[in-house]
């Protein structure tokens, strides 16, 4: 065994290595910068810095543009200035990667130090913005209102207001980021480790095709097949997508253009040069085995797109292999929220409505094409859960700082979760109720539904967060951890419990997407290209990349049972953009499960018929006649005689006839919500102050489950991250924004001895709609760090202790117990 | 001033998974360096060269080591074994079953590192308590897992009838 296919694990002849020189400082301009001893190294290729760099690509394009507000134009390598502690400043390239890194220790660069920005407060009051365009470091600040917010909190018995802080947290999947550009007489082949290929390898086109405007004119004046071609692909989405693309809010175009008047120049030369370029030169992008991602890699980074434009520029291969330290400090990062939070409550319990304030601290470069932007959209629709609401207000607020990127990390909205159900214990403390009593009394009961959510999702007849809820209760066994708790307290323990319940859309309702965009509908399809091989098994092309989440086996599944075969008999093929069907979304947003299994259940399907159509003819028999099972076909009644799958593949051959194929497009139809509540006990020793988990509890809702130990692992794995997110996970920087989380040393990632037993129980509320799958990998990560901070909470309350923050290690715990002096900020 | 030294390189001579081989490496590559790039063992995954993650772990001499720290110079003479070292003739060992009849991992990537942890554990501690394979896997991290399905593969290797045999 070992013979798993990571990137790193790919070989070429001749290759070179890339190492980046990164900015040791968080918020300087770069005065000018002396390569001349890194050129003359032993083993160096090439030293690009930004200003080379910016003429070889082009810079990212904004994709989630919302009115009002600022994307700034960036390019792969700083070329003013650096904006962050880890901003890659010149890329060396050498004959490896020993001599890379020893020419980039030669490498000298003179800054100028601007003031650090280390957090929002600090960005509010900065005179020297971080996107000079952008006028302030304000890079969005929205009020969206739903229903007479003003007036339910008028007449509200109370208002209860809390202001809660998340901290910064990493995606740290074991394998960093990487990618090796094969440079072959037929193109670049572009070998990643990424989620999405599709989009990757667009981007990376995008990016690298930067032939100059006048040139791209006379191609696209020569090249008049090309473009017809372009405009007749335009045209035809146009029609099939007129009803999403009727729904999309230009306003947030013209306020880009408002700000950067640029944006349209570039896009246009942009595409000028992908419509025009030589289809052999755009890059294929091909991924085998990823290990592990969790969001981080469906951004297409500035990393990649540098060494791709390197390559392509040196005509020789090059591979980059983030180490850790790179990956720390500049892959990405996400979770820093601040949120202010005021409910409007009647003292019987009763909601009435929230206002939000929500500030995120958003780094200095925009996450492409997930930035920070989609996210705070996501949290804005999901923030009111499943309860019942009269009004309700968001202010969404991004800001720059001088830190890493803010990326998507499972369940990227997740503190929408963490305010409202930390806010909810807060409400039924001041009230004097239970926080399970105060759930129930607004959560949504089944015959209320189908329902809108405040914020616009329709919430169908399925959405079973109630039951969740209750079955959790009757688990929890309150009575008993009572007397527990009485007990503890006698020893110097503190015991707690927490509750949390969420829905997540998973893939959501057909009007989920909507919501947090108009026109994000447009993301939804799903294709799946099901091949009948020559050796009677069945191959399933998909675009969705498994880093983990065993797409393999569960596809495979699908597929068999839809076809009567074995599962052996099917192989999922992934990864490779001239093999595997378009998709902008790829894997991400929980799509996997929902999109890519329905999408290949209806491939089988198709494919299905097909064989049988054939088999028909073969044994002149008609199809209503036939059936399927482990892999042959015979006429019903009579199983003695049958013909394989691979009778029907070889019939087709010897007629000359292609092979069998069919395709199946998904957009997760009626789709529907996962669900769950967790419930966490804590035991909080004041001693140490670490905290034990003695029980952990998921009852989750995910409706039909295809696979479940596949489910049972990624519910799982996510709640494992929440618990270092709450006990031990912190990406730290200083108040001069300089970063102080370079190993894993002081990055703590939770090990055997720290993640609890977990048990899960599966409601599986039955849907009767076919293909209806949904998905369960972000849930983990949504659900817990709410429970756990809950149960800290309750663990410590009648010591006074209120949790307004989502970092707990065991100094802070100390401190908010009045054991120790508070020391930290 | 950092002056720049020619890469100077020496033959060494170790046993790699049973076979003696000898191997041209230079005086900084570790010994994760000299297996991927010089044997071109690839099962063997660097995940963090900072010692932490265990993901290069493998045994030298009969203890399990972190292969981004240790110089491929100073494993001159050594006997090595690494993931590729625990199948035989292609079969997976028993833990390796185990652990693929449990859906111990996802993404596999700290896999080479823990199945070669745990294999020496196991020969050390042949009847482990769960709370014992947890603490020998402490040293190893999984992003994916939680490591419940790892600590489960364990159990089940233990269970299969084949240990009473062996």
């Amino acid at each position: 065994m070992g013979h798993g296919n990571f990137v790193d694990d790919h070989r070429i002849d001749d290759v070179l290595h890339a190492a980046f020189l990164r900015s040791p400082l968080p918020h300087a301009r770069i005065v000018g910068i002396d390569i001349s001893r890194a050129q003359a190294a032993a083993g160096v290729a090439a030293v690009f810095t930004g200003r080379e760099m910016k003429r070889m690509t082009n810079p990212f394009l904004p994709v989630a543009m919302q009115d009002g507000l600022y994307t700034p134009l960036f390019w792969p390598l700083a070329n003013d200035r650096v904006r962050f502690v880890g901003d890659p400043v010149v890329l060396v390239v050498a004959e490896s990667r020993h001599l890379a890194e020893e020419a980039v220790d030669l490498i000298e660069v003179e800054y100028e130090a601007l003031h650090p920005i280390a957090n929002t407060t600090q960005a509010r009051s900065a005179r020297d913005p971080i996107w000079p365009r952008a006028d302030a470091n304000v890079l969005l600040d929205k009020t969206f209102q739903y229903g007479d917010v003003d007036q339910a909190f008028a007449r509200a018995d109370r208002v209860i207001s809390e202001t809660f802080s998340s901290h910064r947290q990493a995606n740290q999947p074991m394998e960093t980021r990487g990618c090796v550009v094969e440079i072959t007489p037929s193109g670049p082949i572009f070998h990643c480790s990424h989620q999405n290929s599709h989009a990757l390898k667009w981007v990376l086109a995008m990016s690298t095709s930067a032939a100059p405007v006048w040139r791209s004119l006379r191609s696209l004046a020569a090249g008049r097949k090309q473009v017809a071609a372009f405009v007749r692909g335009l045209r035809s989405f146009a029609k099939e997508n007129r009803s999403e693309l009727k729904k999309r809010d230009n306003s947030g175009l013209l306020s880009q253009i408002k700000r950067e008047p640029r944006t349209p120049i570039w896009i246009a030369k942009v595409l000028a040069n992908v419509v025009t370029a030589d289809r052999s030169t755009l890059p294929r992008v091909v991924g085998a085995d990823v290990g592990g991602s969790f969001g981080l890699k469906t951004s297409v980074s500035r990393e990649e797109v540098a060494v791709c434009g390197a390559a392509r520029a040196l005509g020789r291969s090059i591979k980059w292999i983030e180490d850790r330290y790179e990956n720390l400090a500049a892959s990405g990062s996400a979770r820093e929220e601040s949120t202010t939070m005021s409910v409007a409550v009647n003292d019987d319990g009763r909601l009435l409505a929230f206002r939000v304030h929500m500030t995120m601290d958003a780094g200095a470069y925009p996450a492409a094409p997930a930035s920070a932007a989609a996210i705070i959209g996501s949290m804005r629709v999901m923030m009111p859960g499943t309860y019942r609401l009269e009004a309700y207000e968001h202010r969404s607020e991004i800001i720059a700082t001088n830190k890493s990127s803010y990326v998507a990390y499972r369940g990227p909205w997740a503190n929408e979760t963490w305010v409202r159900e930390r806010m909810l214990d807060v409400v039924a403390r001041e009230l004097g109720m239970s926080a399970t009593d105060l759930r129930l009394k607004n959560m949504y009961c089944p015959e209320e539904l189908p329902t809108p959510m405040i914020t616009g999702p329709t919430l169908d007849t399925r959405m079973s967060a109630r039951r969740t809820l209750e079955r959790a209760i009757a688990e929890a066994d309150l009575e008993r951890f009572e007397s527990d708790r009485s007990a503890a307290r006698a020893d110097g323990r503190c015991l707690g419990v927490g509750f949390a319940t969420y829905h997540e859309g998973a893939p959501g309702p057909p009007d989920f997407l909507d919501a947090v965009m108009p026109g994000g509908g447009l993301l939804a399809n799903e294709t799946v290209r099901a091949e009948l091989r020559q050796d009677g098994s069945v191959d399933i092309f998909t675009a969705q990349m498994p880093s983990g989440q065993s797409h393999e086996t569960t596809f495979a599944q699908v597929a068999a049972d839809e076809l009567s075969v074995s599962l052996s008999q099917v192989r999922v093929v992934w990864g490779d953009t001239d093999r595997t069907p378009f998709s902008a979304a790829g894997t991400g947003g929980s799509r996997g499960g929902a999109m890519g299994g329905g999408a290949t259940m209806l491939a089988s399907r198709n494919l299905r018929s097909k064989i049988l159509e054939e088999a028909a003819a073969i044994m002149e028999a008609t199809v209503e006649d036939l059936s399927i099972s482990d892999g042959h076909i015979s006429v019903v009644g009579v199983p003695a005689i049958s013909i394989s799958f691979e009778r029907v593949a070889q019939e087709r051959t010897a007629r000359g006839d292609p092979i069998l194929e069919a395709f199946a497009r998904y957009d997760g139809g009626p789709g529907g919500w996962v669900q769950a509540t967790h419930v966490a006990f804590v035991d909080i020793c004041l001693e140490t102050g670490t905290v034990a988990i003695p029980r952990y509890l998921v009852v989750e809702d995910c409706g039909e489950i295809i696979h479940p130990a596949v489910v049972e692992g990624q519910i799982r794995g996510g709640v494992a991250q929440g618990v270092g997110a709450v006990f031990f996970e912190k990406l730290q920087y200083d108040d001069q924004a300089n970063f102080q989380s370079a190993t894993y040393m002081d990055y703590l990632i939770p090990t055997a001895v720290e993640i609890p037993d977990i048990e899960i129980i599966h409601l599986q509320t039955p849907a009767d709609i076919e293909a209806n799958y949904r998905g369960v990998g972000e849930g983990g990560l949504i659900g817990s760090p709410a429970a756990l901070t809950n149960a800290v909470e309750d663990a410590l309350a009648h010591l006074g202790v209120r949790i307004t923050e989502q970092h707990l290690p065991p100094t802070r715990i100390l401190e908010l117990a009045g054991v120790i002096p508070h020391q930290t900020v | 001033m950092l002056k720049l030294e020619p890469e100077r390189s020496r033959a060494i001579a170790l046993s790699v998974n049973g076979k003696r081989v000898e191997v041209e490496v230079n005086c900084r590559d570790t010994l994760v360096d000299a297996l991927r790039e010089k044997l071109g063992l690839t099962g063997t995954h660097v995940g963090c060269e900072q010692g932490i993650c265990g993901a290069c772990t493998v045994i030298v001499d009969g203890s399990p080591a972190r292969a981004c720290l240790v110089l491929a110079l100073q494993a001159e003479g050594s006997s090595v074994t690494t993931i590729e070292g625990l199948s035989h003739d292609g079969e997976p060992s028993r833990l390796q079953q185990a652990c693929m009849d449990a859906t111990s991992f996802q993404c596999a990537f700290c896999a080479p590192g823990i199945l070669v942890s745990l294999t020496w554990f196991l020969d050390e501690t042949p009847s482990p308590t769960r709370s014992e394979i947890k603490m020998a896997l402490a040293g190893n991290l999984c992003r994916c897992t939680g490591y419940a399905s790892i600590v489960d593969g364990v159990e089940r290797a233990l269970n299969d009838p084949r240990s009473e045999i062996e």
